[in-house]
C-alpha cells in the first residue's frame, strides 16, 4: 500500500460527547458495517464496555474511504479509551497515529480529561481536528465552544468542524479533513522492519493477539518475529487487521496498523510498547516505547464463600491474560481468610476488575478499603513499600511516611468553584492555581492520591451537580503524618476495616466510620461495640444492640416445611455475611470504609 | 409395628371474607360448595382411614370452621367419633361473628370439647387495620356464650405487633382477657405474609424494640394471671394445654384432610393442593386430591426437631432432638444464658425464647 493514501488517527473524547457514535458513523459511511450489522459502539465488544459506554482496550479498525480528490485511501482508526484511569492507554493509542480527531460536545464544551489528552496528542506532534459535535442539539452553542477551542489548541476557528454524529451531518466532512489534514505516514518502506506494539489481547483458541502499527518496512504471515526488549522470538501465524472483524491479509506494511496473531500463550510475553523486527533482518535500533503502566490503588480482594478462593485464583489469572495492568498476590487477612492483593491503575480499573470477577466468573466478592502505594523509611533507615494498612510498621519503627501526591484539574463553571475548592481543602489539597477556560474555571490543586481515591469523585460530581470534570497525573511522594486507624468488632481489630489516614483527620474519619458501620451491621445474638482506635487509644465508639426478638411467631402442622425453609432462607442471608470473629459483618459495611463525604455509596461510577 | 396416626387436622376453608394478615389457603363467596366439601373430605377420610390409629386430638380448622354450620360439621364429626380415643381433644377454630349460643352448644353435643376464638383484638381500630369482620362486643358475647354452652378449654387467639396498635391498646387488650379469664391465650405477632393484603398495602410494622416490648408486656402479664408461657405464641392454665399443638410441637405424625392441608406420616410429608373444585372433582370421582410430596432427610427432620422442641417451655430431651449440627455452641449459648441444659434436657433460658431463630442458627445449619 502506498504510504500517501494512508491515514493513522484516533478520536479523543470526553465520555458522552458522541466519540462511539462518530466512530460507528464512520464505519456506516464508508461501508465497512452495513446496516443490517450496525448496531450502537460496533467497537466497544466488551458486554462492561458497552453497558457502561465507555472504552477499555484500545483497537484499530481499518476503512477505505473514496475521497472527493478521488483517490481511495486507507483509514486506520485507533480507538482510544475515555478515562483517567486509562490514559497510559491513550499515550499508547497516539503514538500510533499522525492524528487525532479532537470531538467536543458542542453544548457543554470541553472537559478536563479531553483537554489533558488533546495536550498529550500535540506534545506527540499528531494533527489534531477539531469537531463540535451534536450541533443538533438545542442547548449547543457551536461558536462560543469553536472559539474557546480554537483557542486552547492554537488553531483558526473556521476549522472547527461542526457535525451532528447522531444524524450524520457533517460526517463527510470529517472524513475530508482527515485524508486533507492528516499527514500520511512517513516511515521507510525498505529499512529493516519496526512495528510497535500498541495494545494486546488473549484469546481462548489463538493466544495472544497483538495490536501493532507498522513504522518501517513490512512482514507477512509466517515470518519469525522478534520483540527487541523482551528478546522473545515467534512466528507470525496470522497477520491482518480489523474491519471491523479480524480479515487476514497476509501482510502488514510501512504505515499500516493491523493485528497480528503470536500463537503465545501469556500476554506478558507481548509488552505493549515493545518493537517487533524480522529475525531475519533484525533493526538495529528499537522504537521509543511506553512507560509501563503502573498499578496506582490497591486493595484485597477476597471470596465471600471461603471455598470459592482457588476460583478466585483461576478467575485472576484469566483476566490477567487480558489486563496486563492487573497485579495480583496472594494476601491472608485474619478477618476475611485467604484472597488476593490486588493492584489496578485506578478506581475506575478497579471497579471494572471487580465486576467482572463477580458476572463472568459468578463470584461473591469482599474488596477491602483501596490503598495507595506508601513508602515508609523505618528508624533502621530502610525503605518498605506498604500497600495495606496491615503493612505499616508499629508507629515507633516509623522515621518517615511518604504518600503519592496528585495534581488535580478540575473544569467547572465559576458559580461551583467554591464547592470545589471546599471540597479539595477538606482532602488534604494544596491549591496550586486557577484559569478561567471557556466560560469555566480550571481549578488546580495537588492532593494526596489516598484522598481520591476513597469517594473523591463522586463528591466532586455530587457537589458541582455533575457539572466537574476532572483529570489528575502523580507528580510524585510527599511526607505526611499518617497513621493507622483501626477498627474493632466486639473488642478485636478487624484488618480488614484498617485504614491509613492523615494523624490530624483521624477522630473525623474514625467517628464517621464508626457511625456508618453502626448503621450497617445488623443486630446479632449478642451486642456489638464498634471502636475506631489509633495505636491503641480509642477515639469514637458505637454498640449494635443485641437482638431482642427473633422468633417465628406461629408453628403449627401447616406451617413446619415452610418455617424450616424460612430458616434455610435467614440462613442462606447470613451467608452473605462474612462472620468476623464472633460477628456476622455484611458485605456493605466493608464498603462504607470508601464513604467519607457522606451521601452515596463510594467507589462506584 | 406402627400404632397408626393419633392426630387429625381437618381445614375447612371457607370465610366471608379474607383478612388483611391472611395468607392461608381460604374460600371466600363459594358458600354454595360446603355440602360437597363436606363430602370431599369424609371421601377423603375414607381414602386415609388406613393410617389411623385412636384419635387422641382432632382439630377443626380454617378459613372459618363454623361457616360449615353445626349440621355439617355435625356430619363430620360422625364419620370421626368412632374413631376417637377416650378423652380425646376435639378442638374447633371459631370467628366470634360466626357464632351464638346454639351454635356453641350444638358444637358441645357433637363432641367437641374444645373451642378457639379468634377475637384478635378488642380495639376497634386495630380489628379495623386487620380487616377483622367482628366487634369487640361480638368478642366478649361470644366467650360467654362459649361458657354458657359448657366449653371448659376456651381458648383465644390475639395479635400484637399491628401498625397503629399503641402500648396502651396492647395493655388493654391484655387487661380484657385477663377479666375474660379464658383457659388457653394464642397471642401471635403479626407477620406480613407474601400474598397478604396487609403486605401488598406496604404496612408498616413496629420497630423490633416496639414488638420485643409488646412481647415481653405479654409474657409478664399472663404469667402474673397464673399462664403458663409453654410455647413460644401459647399460654395456658395448668392442664389446658393443646394437645394437638403439643403433637406438632413434638414432631408426632399427623394427618391433614382438606384442600391445602398437611400431613406428616412415617417420614413422608404431602401437602394438599390449593384449589377448592379440582379437590372436590378428584375425591368425587374417588381419586386423592392433587397433591405435592416433599422428601424429608433424616437431618431435614432433625433440624425440624430443634425447631418445634426449643419453642416449648420445659424443653426436650437431647436424645431426642438428635446432635445439634454445632455442638460447642451449646456451651457457649449456655454461658450467655440463652439456653439450659438439666439432665438430658435442652430448653430455652427466658431470653433465649426471644431470640430462638438466633440461637438455632447458632446450633444448626439450617440449609
Amino acid at each position: 500500500m502506498d504510504q500517501r493514501l494512508i491515514r493513522n488517527f484516533s478520536i479523543i473524547a470526553h465520555i458522552d460527547h458522541g466519540k462511539s457514535t462518530l466512530a460507528d458513523r464512520i464505519l456506516q459511511a464508508t461501508g465497512a458495517v452495513s446496516e443490517r450489522e450496525m448496531r450502537d459502539q460496533v467497537l466497544d465488544s466488551m458486554e462492561l464496555e458497552r453497558e457502561r459506554g465507555i472504552t477499555i482496550k484500545a483497537q484499530a479498525v481499518r476503512v477505505h474511504y473514496t475521497a472527493a480528490d478521488g483517490e481511495t485511501y486507507q483509514l486506520n482508526l485507533i480507538d482510544t479509551p475515555g478515562h483517567v484511569d486509562f490514559s497510559y492507554e491513550v499515550s499508547r493509542s497516539l503514538a500510533a497515529c499522525e492524528g487525532a480527531l479532537l470531538v467536543v460536545d458542542a453544548s457543554q464544551g470541553i472537559e478536563a480529561q479531553t483537554l489533558a489528552n488533546a495536550y498529550l496528542a500535540i506534545e506527540g506532534d499528531l494533527e489534531l481536528i477539531p469537531v463540535l459535535n451534536k450541533i443538533d442539539l438545542p442547548a449547543a452553542d457551536p461558536d462560543l465552544h469553536a472559539r474557546a477551542i480554537a483557542e486552547l489548541i492554537g488553531e483558526d476557528p473556521e476549522r472547527v468542524l461542526r457535525i451532528s454524529a447522531k444524524t450524520g451531518q457533517g460526517v463527510p466532512d470529517v472524513l475530508e479533513a482527515i485524508v486533507a489534514r492528516v499527514p500520511p505516514p512517513s516511515g521507510d518502506p525498505d529499512a529493516p522492519t519496526r512495528a510497535l506494539i500498541f495494545d494486546s489481547v488473549y484469546d481462548q483458541y489463538r493466544g495472544v493477539v497483538a495490536f501493532v502499527r507498522v513504522v518501517d518496512g513490512s512482514f507477512r504471515r509466517g515470518e519469525r518475529l522478534v520483540s527487541m526488549r523482551a528478546g522473545l522470538a515467534f512466528e507470525a501465524e496470522e497477520v491482518g487487521v480489523m474491519s471491523p472483524a479480524m480479515t487476514p491479509t497476509g501482510e502488514l506494511g510501512a504505515g499500516e496498523s493491523g493485528y497480528l496473531v503470536t500463537g503465545l500463550k501469556r500476554i506478558g510475553d507481548v509488552r505493549v510498547g515493545d518493537t517487533l523486527t524480522l529475525a531475519a533482518r533484525p533493526a538495529a535500533e528499537a522504537l521509543p516505547g511506553y512507560q509501563e503502566a503502573k498499578p496506582m490503588v490497591f486493595c484485597g480482594l477476597f471470596p465471600v464463600d471461603a471455598d470459592d478462593y482457588p476460583d478466585l485464583r483461576d478467575a485472576l489469572e484469566k483476566l490477567s491474560l487480558n489486563d496486563a495492568s492487573l497485579q495480583w498476590e496472594p494476601e491472608t487477612s485474619q478477618a476475611l481468610g485467604f484472597g488476593f492483593r490486588c493492584g489496578f491503575l485506578g478506581l475506575l480499573h478497579m471497579d471494572i476488575v471487580r465486576e467482572r470477577l463477580e458476572r463472568e466468573y459468578d463470584l461473591e466478592l469482599l474488596a477491602t478499603t483501596p490503598n495507595v502505594e506508601y513508602r515508609v523509611t523505618d528508624t533502621q533507615g530502610q525503605e518498605i513499600a506498604v500497600r495495606s494498612p496491615a503493612e505499616l510498621p508499629p508507629p515507633t519503627r516509623i522515621a518517615r511516611i511518604e504518600e503519592p501526591y496528585v495534581r488535580c484539574t478540575v473544569l467547572v463553571p465559576s458559580e461551583f468553584v467554591g464547592a470545589v475548592m471546599g471540597l479539595c481543602q477538606d482532602r488534604r489539597g494544596a491549591f496550586v492555581t486557577m484559569e478561567p477556560i471557556e466560560q469555566r474555571q480550571q481549578v488546580v490543586y495537588d492532593l494526596p492520591l489516598a484522598e481520591i481515591v476513597l469517594d473523591f469523585y463522586d463528591q466532586l460530581k455530587s457537589r458541582t451537580r455533575g457539572y466537574a470534570s476532572l483529570d489528575y497525573e502523580v507528580v510524585g511522594y510527599r511526607e505526611s503524618p499518617l497513621v493507622r486507624l483501626d477498627i474493632l468488632l466486639a473488642g478485636d481489630t478487624v484488618d480488614a476495616l484498617s485504614t491509613i489516614v492523615h494523624r490530624d483527620l483521624a477522630y473525623q474519619r474514625g467517628k464517621g466510620l464508626v457511625e456508618r458501620l453502626h448503621k450497617t451491621i445488623p443486630r446479632q445474638l449478642f451486642e456489638v461495640p464498634i471502636q475506631a482506635a489509633v495505636g491503641g487509644k480509642i477515639l469514637a465508639r458505637e454498640t449494635v444492640k443485641a437482638k431482642r426478638k427473633d422468633v417465628l411467631a406461629k408453628c403449627y402442622g401447616g406451617d413446619i416445611s415452610r418455617k424450616r425453609k424460612l430458616l434455610e432462607r435467614q440462613k442462606e442471608g447470613k451467608k452473605r455475611m462474612k462472620q468476623v470473629g464472633s460477628v456476622e459483618v455484611p458485605q456493605e459495611a466493608f464498603l462504607s470504609v470508601l464513604e467519607i463525604g457522606g451521601d452515596g455509596r463510594g467507589g462506584g461510577r | 409395628m406402627s400404632p397408626g396416626v393419633r392426630h387429625l387436622y381437618v381445614h375447612l376453608p371457607f370465610c366471608a371474607s379474607r383478612c388483611g394478615y391472611c395468607a392461608f389457603v381460604v374460600e371466600t363467596g363459594a358458600l354454595d360448595r360446603r355440602d360437597a366439601y363436606a363430602d370431599a373430605v369424609l371421601a377423603e377420610l375414607r381414602l386415609e382411614e388406613r393410617r389411623l390409629g385412636a384419635l387422641e386430638t382432632v382439630y377443626l380448622g380454617g378459613g372459618t370452621p363454623t361457616l360449615m354450620r353445626p349440621r355439617r360439621l355435625a356430619r363430620l364429626m360422625e364419620a370421626i367419633r368412632p374413631r376417637l380415643a377416650p378423652g380425646a381433644e376435639v378442638s374447633v377454630e371459631a370467628n366470634p361473628e360466626t357464632v351464638d349460643g346454639r351454635a356453641l352448644r350444638a358444637l358441645r353435643a357433637m363432641g367437641v370439647t374444645r373451642l378457639s376464638l379468634g377475637v384478635q383484638s378488642f380495639q376497634p381500630h386495630v380489628l379495623a387495620a386487620l380487616d377483622r369482620a367482628a366487634t369487640p362486643d361480638q368478642a366478649r358475647r361470644a366467650i360467654a356464650c362459649a361458657r354458657a354452652a359448657g366449653f371448659a378449654d376456651l381458648s383465644v387467639d390475639l395479635i400484637f405487633g399491628v401498625p397503629g396498635q399503641s402500648p396502651a391498646d396492647l395493655e388493654a387488650d391484655l387487661q380484657e382477657v385477663l377479666a375474660l379469664g379464658p383457659d388457653h391465650v394464642s397471642w401471635y405477632e403479626l407477620e406480613l405474609k407474601p400474598g397478604s393484603a396487609l403486605a401488598r398495602r406496604g404496612a408498616d410494622l413496629p420497630d423490633e424494640d416496639a414488638v420485643a416490648d409488646a412481647y415481653a408486656g405479654i409474657v409478664e402479664g399472663l404469667e402474673a394471671a397464673g399462664y403458663r408461657w409453654y410455647e413460644t405464641a401459647n399460654f395456658a392454665r395448668p392442664g389446658h394445654e393443646c394437645g394437638h399443638s403439643l403433637a406438632y410441637w413434638g414432631a408426632a405424625d399427623y394427618l391433614g384432610l382438606g384442600v391445602g392441608a398437611v400431613s406428616t406420616v412415617a417420614g413422608r410429608r404431602w401437602r394438599n393442593a390449593p384449589g377448592l373444585e379440582r379437590h372436590i372433582a378428584a375425591l368425587a370421582a374417588g381419586h386423592a386430591p392433587p397433591r405435592t410430596e416433599e422428601a424429608l432427610g433424616a437431618d431435614d427432620r432433625r433440624r425440624e426437631r430443634w425447631m418445634l422442641g426449643l419453642r416449648l417451655e420445659g424443653g426436650v430431651p437431647l436424645a431426642w432432638l438428635g446432635p445439634p449440627d454445632r455442638p460447642e455452641a451449646l456451651a457457649r449459648l449456655e454461658a450467655a444464658g440463652l439456653l439450659v441444659r438439666e439432665g438430658d434436657g435442652v430448653a430455652l433460658t427466658r431470653a433465649g425464647r426471644f431470640v430462638q431463630n438466633a440461637v438455632l442458627h447458632e446450633l444448626m445449619e439450617y440449609a
